[in-house]
C-alpha cells in the first residue's frame, strides 16, 4: 500500500518537474541572441562600387553600378541564370543620386538635369522539372517624373501612399541647395486609373530658415518631409491643408564634437533613425507630447555607439529590427528593446547592405564585387527581459510605458509584450478577492465550527462544500451578465451596503452585551444567527435604497454642458482620475471571492473544528468567554490550517482563469438589438484596458485569462506564443514560491501551536 | 422511584457525633437529573459539599462522577442535546436561575481535569490565562500571581527559569501542576479535581496530596478519585457514586471502615465487578 502511495508521489514531482521543463523549454529560446552564419558569397563581373538587393528567396540577388546597368546573378548558377539590364534613361544624363525602397524594391534615381526617374525590380518565380524554385528577375520602368530641368539632384525620394504620391529632391550643392517637392496625381476616369501627372514642384528652401538641405526622406504617408542640412539639423516639413508648414526642427547631436551623419526611417515610418559621426545612434518617433496637439518627434531609443562610425544602415522589412555597418563591423539591432541583437566582425569593406523580405537574409557587397551573404537566425528579435519587465517608449507613446498588446491588423506593428501590466492584473484580481472572500469565509468557518448547533452545521458544511464544486463558467457568466450590469449604476449602494452590513452587525452584537443576562439567556447558544438574518437582508435591502440618495449628495459631478450630474460613474473619473469601467475589479473581486469562499471556509472549518475539545473545556473552565476562547486558544491551534486554506485560496484565485475571462469581456457577444454588450472597450484586437494601477474600477486581465484567450489564436513557437508560456512560468514561479513560503511558515505555525 | 440515598437527613449530627467540625454547607445539589441525550448519566442525586473541606467522589469507572462534576460549574453546557432536573445551589444561589451569568460562575469554581491539558502556550501564558481573560494584564500583577500560585501549586522552583518557555517542555507530573495552578491563579472560591493524580507517579501524586490539604484552608475542594488510599488521605468527607446513583455520603473514615452499605462494602474491598 505504501509502495503505491509513494509510486504516485513520486509521479505527480515527475509530472509537476515534467510540465516546468516543457514550459521553460518553450520559454528559454526568448532569451537567445540572433545567429549569423555566413552561407555564400557570389561574384558579381564588376569591382566598380554599386547597389545591391535581395529577392525574397535569396537565390538571385542583384547589383546596380549606379549608372545605367543592373545586374541579376545567382546564388546557384546550376538553377538560375545571370543576366543584365540596361535601364532605359535619357541619353546625355548621368545619375547623381539614387535611393532604394526595400519595401516595394523601388529605385529612386536623380538625375543629372535635375529629373526624377523611378525603376522597379521584379522578380518571378516557377518550379522547374527538378522542383527547384527559378526565379528571374526583371526592371519595370515606373515613371520618369520631368520636374523642371535646373542642377543636378544631390537627394532624392519618392513614396506612393495610394491617393497621395510626393517626390522630395535636393537640387544643386552647398549654398545654392534647393528643397524642392511635387505632387504627382492620377486622373480617374470611367476606365479606371489613367495618366500619372505631376503637379507644380514647390521649392520649400526658404522654410529651412537659412539652412541648406542635404538629404530629404519622405514618410510613407507622403504628407511630409524629413530635411537634413548642412548645420546638422532635421527640418520636419508638413503638409496641411494643401500648404506646408514647419512643424519641428531640431538638432539630434547637440553639441558641434560629434554632429548628425546621416539619418533614415524604421520599418513603419514614424521613427527617424539618427546617426553621428562618432557612431552613436539615437532614435526620434512621432507623438503627440504633453501640452501639444501635433504629433512630433521626440527622442525615444539610443543605442551603443558603432566604433568607427556608421556608414550603412539599413531597416528590415518584417519587424522593428534594423543593421549598421562601417569597415569593420556589422551590427543588427532592435529598436523596441533597444538590443544589440547580433555583432559580426567583417574583414572586408562594404559598399552597400541588402535584407530579403523575411529579414531570413544579409546581404553585404564588397568593392571588389562580391556579395556576402548571411544566414540571420533571430526569430524573437522583440523578446527580452527588458521587453517582458521594464517600461518601453514604443511608438507613437508619450512615455515608456509597460502594456501588452501581442497583435493588430497591420504589418508594421510593433508588439508591445510587457508582462507587468499582466502580473499586476493577477495580483490584483486576486487581492480583491481575497478582500471579499477572507472576512467572510474566516468568520463563517469560526462560527460554524465553534457556535453553530451541530444539527444545523450538519446541513451548512455539505452546502458550503457543493458551493466549492460550481464552474467557475458559471460564475463568469453570472458576473458578466448579472452582476456586472446590476452593479454598473449601484455602486454607492454596494459602498453602503458594504459599510453598513459589517458596522450594524457589530452595533447589534455590542448593543446584545449590554443585555442583561436573563434576557440574553433566553436565545439558546448558536441561534443567534437567526436573529442576525433578518437584520442583515432588511440593511442590504435599505442600503440598496440608500444608494441613489448617496449619490444624489455626495458624488455630483459637473456636465459638459454646465449642469450637475449625479452619477458615480462620471463621478468617479473626474475625482480620482482613473478610469471606471463597467466590468471592473469590483465584479471580478465578487465573483472570483465567491468561487473562493467555500474552499477557504471548508478547509479552515476543518482545522477549527479539530481543535481538541479538552483545551476548549479548560479555557471555559478558566471563565473565558466563547469569543475568547476563539480568539485565544482556538484559532492560534487552528491557525496552520488556517493558513493553508488561505493559501488555497490564493491559489485558487491567481490561477482563475474563466471567471476574469468573462467578467472582463473578452468575448465579443450581441444583445438582441445588435449592441455589443460583451468585449464593448471597442479597443483593437488583443487590446483591452489594462491595469496599470491598483484602482478598483478599472478593468484588468490576468495571466491565466490572457492565456486562455491569445493562446489559441497564437502561432506555434512564435514569440508571441512563448511569451504565453512566460506569463505560465511567472504564474508558476509566482505560486511556487509564494506556497513555498507559505508552507515552511504553515510548519512553524504548526509547531508552535502542536497540542502536547 | 429510587431509594433514597444513603445520605444521613441530618450530616451534622452526624460529625458531631465523631466530633469533627462541619463547615456549613457550600454546595447543595438538590434532586438532581441529567441526561446525556436519551441517556441518563445521573438520577436524583442530593447532598451537601461542605465549606473549605475535601470531598471526595469515589465509584466505578462510568458511574457519573466527572458528570457531576462538571456540573458543579455547568461546564457541560458545552455538550450538545443535554437536559437536567433538579437544582443545584452554591452559596445558596442556584446556578440554573437565569440571571446567572455561565463565566462569572466559572471564575469562582476552577476545575483541574482527569488530563492535564495546558495551553499551547508559555508556562506563564497558562498560569495568567484566566487573568487575561477577565481583562487584568497590569504586568506587575501578573508576575505576583504567577509566582503566587505556581508556588501554590509546588511548582515555583523547578520552573521559575523557564516560565517563557512552552509548558510542554514540562513532564506529565509537572503539567498536571501547572494546570493546577492554572486553576487556582485567580482564586476561585472551589476547586474541582477531576482524577488528579491518574497520570501521575507516586512522588507527584504526594506532591499533590500535599498541596490538596494546603489548599484546603483557602478553597472547597472536590476531588474524583479511584484511589481508596488517596481519598483515606486527603478527604474529609467520601460520596460513593454507583450506576448515576450516590449510595453512600459520609465522613471518609467512617464510609472507607465501616460502611453502611454492602455496595460500598464490595467496591471498597475491591469485590466489586
Ligand atoms: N459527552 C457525553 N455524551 C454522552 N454520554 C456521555 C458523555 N460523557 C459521559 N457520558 C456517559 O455518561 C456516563 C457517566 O460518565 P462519566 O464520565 O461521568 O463517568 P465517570 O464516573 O467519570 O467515569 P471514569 O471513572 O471512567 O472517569 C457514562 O456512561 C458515559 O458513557
Ligand atoms: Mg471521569
Amino acid at each position: 500500500m505504501t509502495s503505491i502511495i509513494a509510486f504516485g508521489g513520486v509521479c505527480i514531482v515527475v509530472a509537476v518537474f515534467g510540465i516546468f521543463a516543457f514550459i521553460f523549454s518553450e520559454v528559454v529560446p526568448l532569451f537567445g541572441k540572433a545567429r549569423v552564419e555566413k552561407t555564400a558569397t557570389v561574384q558579381f563581373p564588376v569591382t566598380a562600387d554599386g547597389l545591391t538587393g535581395l529577392d525574397e528567396w535569396s537565390q538571385l540577388p542583384f547589383h546596380y553600378d549606379g549608372q545605367r546597368t543592373l545586374r541579376f546573378q545567382p546564388v546557384q548558377p546550376s538553377i538560375n541564370q545571370p543576366s543584365q539590364v540596361t535601364l532605359p534613361l535619357p541619353d546625355a544624363v548621368t545619375v547623381t543620386s539614387r535611393r532604394f525602397d526595400p519595401e516595394h524594391n523601388r529605385l529612386i534615381l536623380g538625375l543629372s538635369d535635375g529629373q526624377v526617374a523611378i525603376y522597379q525590380v521584379k522578380y518571378a518565380s516557377s518550379a522547374d522539372a527538378t522542383g527547384s524554385t527559378v526565379v528571374k528577375g526583371s526592371v519595370s520602368s515606373e515613371r520618369l517624373l520631368p520636374l523642371p530641368p535646373g542642377q543636378p539632384l544631390q537627394s532624392v525620394d519618392y513614396k506612393d501612399a495610394g491617393d497621395r504620391k510626393l517626390v522630395a529632391v535636393v537640387q544643386g550643392q552647398g549654398a545654392s541647395a534647393k528643397l524642392l517637392v511635387a505632387s504627382l496625381r492620377q486622373s480617374r476616369s470611367l476606365l479606371g486609373a489613367g495618366q500619372v501627372k505631376i503637379g507644380e514642384s514647390i521649392d520649400l528652401t526658404a522654410k529651412l530658415e537659412g539652412q541648406h538641405p542635404e538629404h530629404v526622406l519622405i514618410p510613407g504617408t507622403a504628407d511630409s518631409v524629413i530635411v537634413e542640412t548642412d548645420r546638422h539639423e532635421i527640418f520636419y516639413l508638413f503638409l496641411k491643408n494643401s500648404a506646408w508648414e514647419l512643424r519641428q526642427r531640431f538638432r539630434p547631436f547637440p553639441g558641434e564634437s560629434s554632429p548628425l551623419a546621416g539619418i533614415d526611417l524604421l520599418l513603419g515610418d514614424v521613427s527617424l533613425v539618427t546617426w553621428s559621426d562618432a557612431g552613436d545612434l539615437r532614435i526620434f518617433s512621432l507623438f503627440v507630447p504633453p501640452g501639444e496637439t501635433t504629433r512630433l518627434f521626440g527622442q525615444t531609443k539610443s543605442f551603443p555607439a558603432l566604433p568607427g562610425g556608421i556608414l550603412h544602415y539599413l531597416p528590415s522589412q518584417r519587424n522593428k529590427s534594423f543593421a549598421v555597418a562601417n569597415d569593420q563591423l556589422l551590427r543588427i539591432c532592435h529598436a523596441t528593446t533597444e538590443g544589440v541583437r547580433a555583432s559580426i566582425k567583417l574583414s572586408f569593406r562594404p559598399v552597400d547592405l541588402a535584407m530579403d523580405a523575411k529579414s531570413e537574409h544579409l546581404a553585404l557587397l564588397d568593392n571588389s564585387g562580391v556579395l556576402h551573404l548571411y544566414q540571420v537566425d533571430d526569430p524573437h528579435p522583440e523578446a527580452g527581459f527588458r521587453a517582458f519587465f521594464s517600461r518601453i517608449w514604443y511608438e507613437g507613446s508619450s512615455k515608456p510605458k509597460h502594456e501588452w498588446q501581442s497583435t493588430s491588423g497591420t504589418d508594421d506593428f510593433e508588439p508591445k509584450l510587457s508582462l507587468t501590466p499582466l502580473i499586476i492584473g493577477s495580483l490584483k484580481g486576486t487581492l480583491y478577492a481575497l478582500l471579499f472572500a477572507v472576512p467572510i469565509a474566516l468568520l463563517a468557518a469560526v462560527f460554524v465550527a465553534q457556535f453553530m448547533h451541530p444539527d444545523v452545521k450538519k446541513v451548512v458544511k455539505p452546502v458550503m462544500e457543493i458551493m466549492a464544486s460550481l464552474p467557475s463558467v458559471v460564475l463568469g457568466f453570472l458576473a458578466a451578465l448579472w452582476l456586472a450590469p446590476l452593479i454598473e449604476t449601484r455602486v454607492p449602494s454596494v459602498i453602503a451596503i458594504v459599510i453598513l452590513i459589517p458596522l450594524i452587525s457589530a452595533l447589534i452584537g455590542f448593543g446584545w452585551s449590554l443585555l442583561p443576562v436573563r434576557h440574553r439567556n433566553l436565545l439558546p447558544k448558536g441561534s443567534e444567527y437567526g436573529v442576525l438574518i433578518p437584520i442583515v437582508i432588511l440593511i442590504a435591502w435599505g442600503g440598496w435604497h440608500l444608494g441613489p440618495i448617496l449619490e444624489r449628495v455626495f458624488f455630483v459631478t459637473d456636465a459638459p454642458d454646465g449642469s450637475k450630474i449625479a452619477d458615480f460613474r462620471l463621478w468617479w473619473p473626474q475625482f480620482t482620475g482613473t478610469p471606471y469601467d463597467q466590468r471592473n475589479c469590483l465584479v471580478v473581486g465578487f465573483m472570483m471571492g465567491f468561487a473562493v469562499i467555500p474552499i477557504i471556509f471548508t478547509i479552515s472549518e476543518d482545522s477549527l473544528s479539530n481543535v481538541p475539545p479538552s483545551i476548549i473545556s479548560a479555557s471555559e473552565a478558566l471563565g473565558a468567554s466563547r469569543w475568547q476562547v476563539v480568539r485565544t486558544v482556538v484559532l492560534p491551534v487552528a491557525s496552520a490550517g488556517i493558513f493553508s486554506a488561505l493559501m488555497i485560496g490564493f491559489g485558487r484565485a491567481v490561477g482563475e482563469t474563466m471567471i476574469v475571462v468573462m467578467a472582463t469581456g473578452n468575448t465579443a457577444i450581441m444583445d438582441t438589438n445588435g449592441r455589443l454588450i460583451f468585449g464593448e472597450f471597442g479597443l483593437g484586437h488583443g487590446q483591452f484596458p489594462l491595469a496599470d494601477h491598483w484602482d478598483i474600477f478599472n478593468g484588468m486581465r490576468t495571466l491565466s485569462a490572457n492565456i486562455a484567450v491569445e493562446l489559441p489564436e497564437a502561432a506555434v513557437h512564435s514569440t508571441h506564443y512563448r511569451t504565453l508560456f512566460l506569463g505560465a512560468m511567472v504564474l508558476f514561479l509566482m505560486t511556487f514560491s509564494l506556497n513555498t513560503a507559505a508552507e515552511l511558515l504553515r510548519q512553524r505555525l504548526r509547531e508552535k501551536f502542536r497540542i502536547g | 422511584m429510587p431509594p433514597e440515598p444513603a445520605t444521613p437527613a441530618s450530616p451534622t449530627t452526624d460529625f458531631s457525633a465523631q466530633g469533627e467540625p462541619l463547615n456549613p454547607a457550600f454546595i447543595e445539589v438538590d434532586h438532581f437529573h441529567f441526561w446525556y441525550g436519551a441517556k441518563q448519566a445521573i438520577q436524583d442525586i442530593n447532598m451537601e459539599i461542605p465549606e473549605r473541606q475535601i470531598t471526595a467522589f469515589i465509584g466505578p469507572s462510568g458511574c457519573g462522577k466527572t458528570t457531576l462534576l462538571r456540573n458543579l460549574n455547568r461546564l457541560n453546557d458545552l455538550i450538545e442535546n443535554i437536559r437536567h432536573e433538579g437544582d443545584i445551589r452554591i452559596d445558596g444561589q442556584s446556578l440554573y436561575d437565569p440571571s446567572v451569568e455561565v463565566i462569572s460562575l466559572r471564575k469562582r469554581v476552577g476545575m483541574v481535569f482527569q488530563k492535564y491539558n495546558p495551553f499551547p502556550k508559555t508556562i506563564y501564558e497558562n498560569v495568567v490565562f484566566s487573568l487575561r481573560v477577565a481583562g487584568r494584564n497590569a504586568k506587575a500583577e501578573l508576575d505576583e500571581v504567577v509566582e503566587r500560585s505556581l508556588r501554590g501549586a509546588a511548582l515555583w522552583d523547578e520552573v521559575k527559569d523557564k516560565l517563557h518557555e512552552s509548558a510542554y517542555g514540562l513532564s506529565g507530573g509537572q503539567q498536571q501542576r501547572l494546570c493546577i495552578a492554572r486553576a487556582i491563579a485567580n482564586r476561585p472560591q472551589i476547586l474541582l479535581m477531576d482524577e488528579p493524580c491518574a497520570a501521575l507517579d507516586p512522588v507527584a501524586t504526594l506532591k499533590i496530596e500535599a498541596l490538596m490539604t494546603q489548599l484546603k484552608e483557602e478553597f472547597t475542594i472536590v476531588i474524583v478519585t479511584h484511589n481508596m488510599q488517596q481519598a483515606a488521605r486527603v478527604s474529609d468527607r467520601t460520596a460513593y457514586f454507583f450506576m448515576g446513583r450516590l449510595i453512600e455520603y459520609g465522613p471518609t473514615l467512617q464510609l472507607l471502615s465501616k460502611p453502611r452499605e454492602k455496595a460500598t462494602q464490595d467496591y471498597i474491598s475491591g469485590r466489586y465487578g
